[in-house]
């Protein structure tokens, strides 16, 4: 008896151990909320809630946003976008300039910059980083450890030695002057150059770490305006404000902690209590929950996306204009974006968004769907009673179709009224993007686009240029590709808006991916956070960004 | 004993082998390669094509299931495809935090199952027993999606209470370095009380959303095996010889019974030791679940098979350890 007597005391005394342990437990989330606002170490710590992890920290090697957005925080570009814009400017380069042939860029580098190990940037420090991506041979890239740097390959055509690489050399004319010399005119050079993925690292940093640069436990090495501290797997990537920034007064938040939380409800949650200052990506189908906190503002991104429905010509029935045109006029993209969008989209007959309207045809207008226009049309081509289609549906949710299977089921609804019977698929994602592209590919199916670099060409030349039909059957038309080309060697921007809008006008009179939404990509922050200006391109510094 | 543990450590082979080739033939009958994920949308058949030959993906099956095989044996589980991250680093970070989980998981299941079972199997029939096996079918029954939510929101945004997801706070975590990467014991081992305080208030809503289901299951099995020992014959003479009551309950009753209940504490605690990926997906929790869900998902074949067979050898080694139990709860279980 005396034994279960002491057995009782030692379990109420461990109770009473661990109450006592826990007994500020109310007050520490309350604590992490309060000093990182009020203390003084933690005043200038911005948390920011990211939609997963980083893949690495290695400028040129990802093209997840996940990873972009952090590499966005160490390094710089030659040249940036001016916030909230698709417009260039300065950077690591003071200005550029392009031949008269259009085919050699140089940029002047800006003096005086270092890197965050305190070695110089400079020409051989731009040389270094362009050669490893470039040369497959390059012994500075590492492809012997599965490095890949394909976005290279995506963006500028091939690697060094491929007869589609567009750049032919690479010239370091002084300890400030670069020169990219290409095969062709390519318009859309520094735009490219400029995008996210091609941050400049520092060339000491990367031979010391070797393969593993970039990586949890390794270095990452920019001239950005935060410090790579620590990166704890699965968890977050924690930087410090670089005090010797060449952009003088920024960045103005001394920490800046990069939290991954995958779930958009989770991520949401910790907004609302305050264990992160602001999150992208967000669902818009929860807004109105943020906008019911008054803690809480709402951040949209402006639209630099297209979300399509993609005809298949290889298919005989949507081989003929008329019918890709029928489905065209039967669905009701207005009311399908306002319910499944409400604000945060917007429909337009252009294949690239309003940002670029510079480049839009003006004789293209929003029309009404109209079903006995579209039986007309489907009449001419020989299918009266209508035909059987397999519509494809993502699997995934995505910024341009947040929930893939109702829009396909809208998109059904719609069709059906004309008579075409729609049979709806899916399966996983990793074998949806693939099969897509396996003759003779899905006859309809919903997939979308947000564009590398600011420019035109970046929603174009992947969708219908050479090699970026095959999932449409091998669609082609010459003229499209001749414009295309034209719109890459023309280097006045009135004259290239004109060139594009004569292929907007092609590709709505073709219909082979008809464009449903621009949407913006819903952000959100607390409302104590200041001047923070979304980027079209995904992903922005957050140099300007500080916590009131 | 010696000669049992080794003999079953022995069978762990032919096991794991099979678990290797099955994890390696299921990963690649499911449609879809790493190439294609890290091209994304755009790229040709011709990037993809040559993408794949860089990562080793174009060999013949057979030859890319012996080459993993001879590194596991050697302890190379290799890199990332996605990543390039080493796997064995990637488990030595991630599980810590599993297991900090799951064993806090299994003490809210083990302190509020068991004594729910007890009551529940001597007030049998009676309110409290229908009240605690209805709840623990709900518990059963609940998804733990929209239960970690309704943590999160109530106790998280509403309550204030305690912190919505992750393993410490902003600022802790600044000063903190771990030593074995248990934050609990790091941080009692630095005597570190504001922190201990910090990282267990972060542990708690995971483990009630995670302990919920073997809370019932093991309350359910405790009910059932206490039922069937206390109507035994020594029971009553227990009770007529005049032994308190709690005595023969605990005494003579939940010991008898505990056999099943060892053996589904000890299942319990193996599955949960695999990763919970929605609980860890939800609290942001940074453990080997969700870490080989997304491996799945990014087709990342070294993540999955690399995290499927530590998984699995420490499922099969917690339930050794259960085996081995039996002797000490019931001497007269011997191994030969």
């Amino acid at each position: 008896m005396i034994d279960y007597k002491r057995r009782r005391l030692f379990f109420l005394g461990a109770v009473c151990a661990i109450a006592l342990l826990l007994n500020n437990c109310k007050s520490a989330p309350n604590s992490d909320r309060t000093t990182t606002t009020t203390s003084p170490t933690n005043q200038q710590v911005l948390v920011y809630g990211s939609g997963g992890s980083p893949v690495n920290l290695e400028p040129g090697n990802i093209t997840d946003g996940n990873s972009l957005i952090v590499q966005q925080q160490i390094y710089d570009r030659l040249l940036e976008f001016k916030p909230g814009t698709t417009d260039l400017q300065p950077s690591l380069a003071t200005s550029w300039s392009v031949s008269a042939d259009g085919k050699t860029w140089t940029f002047k580098l800006r003096p005086g910059v270092k890197f965050h190990d305190g070695t110089n940037f400079d020409a051989q420090a731009v040389k270094f980083n362009v050669e490893r991506w470039w040369d497959a041979k390059n012994p500075n890239g590492y492809r012997n450890a599965g490095k890949s740097y394909e976005i290279w390959q995506q963006i500028f055509g091939g690697f060094k030695g491929d007869p589609n690489s567009l750049l032919q050399n690479f010239v370091v004319v002084d300890k400030s002057t670069v020169q990219f010399v290409l095969k062709q005119p390519f318009a859309a050079f520094p735009a490219a150059i400029g995008s996210g993925f091609f941050g400049i690292a520092s060339p000491t940093a990367i031979k010391k770490a070797g393969a593993n640069y970039g990586t949890p436990n390794a270095l990452a090495v920019g001239t950005g305006p935060f410090i790579f501290k620590e990166w704890r797997t699965g968890d977050r990537v924690t930087l410090a404000k670089n005090p010797n920034y060449w952009q003088k007064g920024l960045p103005k938040t001394n920490q800046l902690v990069i939290r991954f939380v995958n779930d958009p409800a989770a991520r949401l949650a910790q907004l609302r209590a305050g264990q992160i200052d602001f999150t992208v990506d967000l669902a818009p189908d929860q807004i109105k929950e943020i906008q019911s906190d008054p803690n809480l503002v709402a951040v949209p991104r402006p639209s630099f996306n297209v979300g399509y429905l993609a005809l298949n010509t290889s298919y005989k029935p949507l081989a003929d204009v008329r019918v890709r045109q029928a489905i065209d006029l039967a669905i009701n993209k207005q009311q399908i974006v306002q319910a499944f969008w409400g604000d945060l989209g917007e429909t337009s007959p252009h294949f690239i968004p309003s940002i670029l309207s510079w480049a839009q045809s003006k004789n293209l207008t929003k029309t009404a769907p109209n079903p006995q226009k579209a039986k007309e049309l489907l009449t001419q081509a020989g299918y009266p009673n209508g035909f059987d289609l397999e519509l494809w549906y993502m699997p995934v949710s995505r910024p341009y179709f947040p929930t893939p299977k109702p829009i396909a089921e809208a998109f059904a609804a719609d069709l059906s009224a004309i008579g075409i019977r729609v049979k709806l698929n899916t399966k996983d994602w990793a074998a949806y993007i693939a099969d897509r592209k396996k003759s003779p590919g899905f006859q309809a199916f919903m997939l979308g686009w947000t564009a590398d670099y600011g420019d035109p060409d970046s929603f174009y030349y992947p969708h219908f240029g050479p090699g970026g039909t095959v999932d449409i059957g091998n669609w082609k038309n010459d003229q499209v590709i001749q414009l295309l080309n034209q719109g890459r060697a023309t280097g006045n921007q009135a004259a290239r808006g004109k060139i594009y809008a004569q292929i907007d006008e092609i590709l709505h009179q073709e219909a082979v991916r008809l464009p449903i939404v621009h949407s913006q990509p819903l952000l959100t922050k607390r409302k104590n956070i200041e001047g923070w200006i979304p980027s079209p391109l995904g992903s922005e510094n957050f140099t300007r960004i500080e916590k009131k | 004993m010696f000669k049992y543990i080794l003999k079953r450590l022995l069978n762990l082979l032919p096991v794991l082998i099979g678990i290797t080739l099955l994890v390696f033939t299921l990963l690649h009958l499911i449609p879809g390669d790493p190439a294609v994920v890290l091209l994304g949308e755009i790229a040709t058949p011709e990037q993809i094509e040559s993408l794949r030959q860089q990562l080793g993906l174009n060999q013949p099956l057979p030859i890319q299931y012996f080459h993993f095989l001879f590194n596991v044996i050697r302890f190379d589980f290799g890199k990332s495809i996605i990543s390039g991250i080493p796997i064995i680093d990637e488990i030595t970070t991630r599980w810590p935090a599993t297991f900090e989980l799951s064993v806090a998981a299994m003490l809210i299941a083990l302190i509020l199952g068991i004594p729910a079972g007890i009551f529940a199997a001597v007030r049998k029939n009676s309110w409290l027993d229908n009240l605690l096996m209805s709840s623990s079918l709900i518990g059963v029954s609940l998804p733990v999606y929209w239960l970690g939510l309704l943590l999160i929101y109530l106790f998280a945004v509403n309550l204030q209470w305690l912190p919505p997801s992750g393993r410490i706070s902003v600022d802790v975590g600044f000063n903190f370095k771990p030593i074995t990467g248990f934050f609990v014991l790091d941080s009692l081992l630095k005597l570190d009380i504001k922190t201990s305080q910090d990282v267990l208030s972060h542990l708690i809503l995971p483990a009630i959303t995670l302990g919920t289901i073997p809370l019932a299951i093991i309350a359910r099995i405790t009910r059932s095996a206490m039922l069937e020992v206390l109507s035994q014959d020594y029971i009553r003479t227990a009770r007529a010889k005049g032994v308190p009551e709690y005595f023969v309950i605990l005494k003579h009753g939940l010991k008898n019974a505990f056999l099943p209940i060892n053996t589904t504490i000890g299942l319990q605690f193996g599955t949960l030791l695999g990763g919970a990926i929605l609980t860890e997906t939800i609290f942001s929790w940074p453990g080997i679940g969700s870490w080989i869900y997304e491996g799945i998902l990014a087709r990342d074949y070294p993540v999955v098979q690399g995290g499927v067979i530590f998984v699995s050898v420490t499922f099969v080694l917690i339930n050794l350890l259960v085996d081995l139990s039996y002797t000490f709860l019931d001497p007269r279980i011997q191994y030969k």
